[in-house]
């Protein structure tokens, strides 16, 4: 069942802070990754976790072009969509 | 065929002898994980086949023995592939880390270039997929022939194919482009003969290797020393099978390293301090009652500083999964002498010697009174060298400092590379005549013997030294990475001038809105470990920091980038006041 973009973000910003264990709950869409503070080996093990709870896989030739929350969750939302 | 005594007694003199040597294993090979899970063997035999083939190829579009191919290919079975292809063929592979950050793509590129260009590179051979990412280089490099991907490279030679050419053992084998914390990337050159000594010593001398039943599970970056030597490089010369699964899936969900040991009985791995930290962290109780590890009898630790306390905490949480904490194998190593220098007994575990900080600064390695002595560090033995290798302790003046005196660490013997290619001046600032007048290589690190096993203390260009007193920053960020709100990696430590003296400056990733909060807190936590203030602390946006290739912080340049503003400009750019001079810190 594919989740809408407000549920993607309030699954995006529990994952965060559970990953990274800092409080995410206001980040929005237009946040920059670089600004959430988390490294690039953080931001991988949050894209691991967001996959197993969306059962997506995002392809890693996908990643490099994810600056901001909104790219990443577009990423999410299109393979949503392939999924379904 | 008559044994040449300049070649290794127990394995095959060249990496292509080696292959060819396993030309008729057909049930033995490799494993490499996909990332959606799948996996796909490849046997010995169909590897040797398919990487002659690849040579064919590369002869044909023009390349001969000699010639540079750059890689830059994140599948483990592409990059294994043709890697050894180019191999077969005597051309030089050149491996490159592909991209895969979430920040700006130019960095990237100038690394790309740079090394592209430093090893005058023919061909740059990448992915349909990362393509996109390396081809904008193209025009910076003048030499390049031009761009292949690896879906071109396998289509029109046939099978069967291969080269007629001769590689001795001299030959150059590969590039290794170092992540050197300090400077940017050099290629150091790895001829076949290197490869064959080292291989013998950590596979055969180090590892006490068994071909009948043991099996390597890797998740390392495969352009990188201790993931190609240690686990391609080094199994082809001594006949192990290896699962490959990529990075990627490893930082994604750490616990799949430990399922692939669990479910292919893995016998042999190897990590930096930091993964078995991370997933000691990440394994929930339950995954942990899913895993039998009782399989695995070497678990190798290197590559960064290695924590007692960390690999400790993950021998108390694998417990339960028959983790055999005699598995742990502490060593030290780096690409300028292939890869493995010293490695601990094996069955022997983390052993470690508790010293005094204060002494350590002034230059001996005291025991202290007790384990959690006041003031006191602990270090892990990371072992001795390998037979046929040596390595000695020396002082500023080049002279031979006995155990528990701390110096610079040299070694030598036929694991020890020629040299940077094309770079003779660098080469010649780091292979220098020893106590003894022959070359040695100076490592740049500090560390100190005990009755011969060696300690390593920090790298000797980035010490602090304030009044006195050495600082290993190593030390410092360690203690930094422990703070709430900052994470492992994102710190560095450093010294600079001020009016004559030389004080500390810490640079650190974190959020702006903490900035203040956080300035203190690590100011303090410098002051109380240490006794030491601290100049100033700059809180940088993350990404800010420069990095190696293996995501180390580069400290000489973020030196450079405090002392020319750009650190600062980071800061404003965010938006945040955050004044430079506010250096009201110092305690």
């Amino acid at each position: 069942m594919p989740r809408s973009r407000s549920e993607l973000l309030d699954v995006f910003r529990a994952t965060a802070t559970e990953v990274a264990e800092k409080d995410f709950g206001s980040v929005g869409e237009s946040t920059a990754i670089a600004e959430l503070g988390i490294d690039s080996l953080g931001m991988l093990e949050i894209i691991g976790s967001l996959e197993r709870e969306l059962r997506i896989q995002i392809p890693d030739e996908c990643l490099a072009g994810i600056v901001t929350v909104k790219d990443l969750l577009n990423a999410v939302e299109s393979r949503q969509s392939m999924a379904s | 065929m008559m044994h040449d005594p300049r070649d290794p007694k127990l394995v095959p003199p060249t990496l292509v002898e080696a292959v060819r040597a396993l030309r008729d294993r057909t049930d033995r090979g490799y494993v490499f994980v996909r990332q959606d899970g799948s996996e796909r063997f490849c046997s010995f035999r169909d590897l040797g086949i398919e990487a002659e083939r690849r040579a064919a190829d590369l002869y044909a579009r023009g390349l001969k023995k000699g010639d540079r191919l750059a890689i830059a290919v994140p599948d483990p079975d592409e990059f294994v592939l043709s890697f050894v292809g180019a191999v077969m063929g005597g051309i030089v592979p050149v491996p490159i880390s592909p991209q895969l950050s979430f920040k700006n793509i130019e960095g990237y590129h100038d690394t790309v270039a740079h090394i592209v260009n430093a090893s005058g590179a023919s061909l740059l051979l990448t992915t349909p997929a990362t393509r996109q990412y390396v081809e904008p280089i193209v025009p910076r490099a003048p030499q390049l022939r031009g761009l292949v991907t690896v879906d071109e490279l396998a289509k029109d030679t046939p099978a069967g194919s291969k080269v007629d050419v001769t590689i001795e053992p001299t030959d150059l084998a590969f590039l290794q482009f170092t992540s050197g914390s300090t400077s940017r990337p050099k290629g150091v050159m790895v001829t076949h003969r290197n490869l064959a000594w080292n291989s013998e010593s950590f596979m055969i001398h180090g590892l006490a290797k068994d071909s009948s039943f043991d099996k390597g599970v890797t998740w390392l970056p495969l352009f990188h020393d201790m993931g190609l030597i240690g686990f391609l490089i080094g199994t082809l010369f001594t006949d192990i099978p290896v699962v490959f699964m990529p990075t990627a899936s490893f930082v994604r969900n750490p616990r799949l390293w430990l399922d692939k040991i669990h479910q292919h009985r893995g016998t042999i791995t190897y990590a930096p301090n930091f993964a078995y930290g991370l997933v000691t962290k990440r394994l929930k109780d339950k995954d942990v009652a899913e895993l039998d590890l009782s399989c695995l009898r070497r678990a190798g630790c290197g590559a960064e500083p290695i924590q007692a306390k960390t690999l400790r905490e993950f021998a108390a949480k694998l417990a339960p999964a028959k983790f055999d904490p005699k598995a742990f194998l502490p060593s030290y190593g780096m690409a300028e002498a292939t890869l493995a220098i010293t490695f601990v007994p094996y069955d022997t575990g983390v052993r470690s010697d508790v010293i005094m900080k204060k002494d350590l600064e002034s230059g001996s390695a005291v025991p202290a009174p007790s384990a959690d002595a006041e003031g006191s560090q602990e270090l892990v033995n990371c072992g001795s060298p390998f037979p046929e290798h040596e390595i000695a302790i020396v002082d500023e003046n080049g002279n031979r400092l006995g155990d528990r005196q701390v110096g610079q660490i040299i070694t030598r013997g036929p694991s020890i590379t020629a040299g940077y290619f094309g770079e003779p001046e660098l080469t010649a600032e780091a292979w220098k005549p020893g106590p003894d007048g022959k070359i040695w290589l100076y490592t740049g690190d500090l560390g100190y013997t005990v009755d011969g096993e060696l300690f390593i203390c920090g790298r000797l260009k980035d010490m602090i030294i304030i009044r006195g007193r050495n600082f290993y920053p190593n030390d410092l960020e360690w203690v930094i990475s422990e703070l709430p709100g900052v994470r492992r990696g994102n710190v560095v430590a450093f010294g600079v001038d001020v009016d004559g003296e030389e004080q500390l400056v810490i640079a650190a990733e974190a959020f702006q809105s903490d900035a203040e909060a956080l300035k203190k807190t690590i100011a303090e936590a410098i002051n109380s470990n240490f006794s030491l203030s601290t100049h100033e602390v700059v809180i940088v946006p993350q990404g800010t920091l420069p990095r190696t290739s293996s995501g180390k912080p580069q400290r000489r340049k973020t030196r450079q980038m405090y002392l020319d503003g750009t650190l600062a400009r980071a800061r404003v750019v965010q938006g945040q006041e955050g004044k430079a001079e506010d250096a009201g810190l110092s305690a």
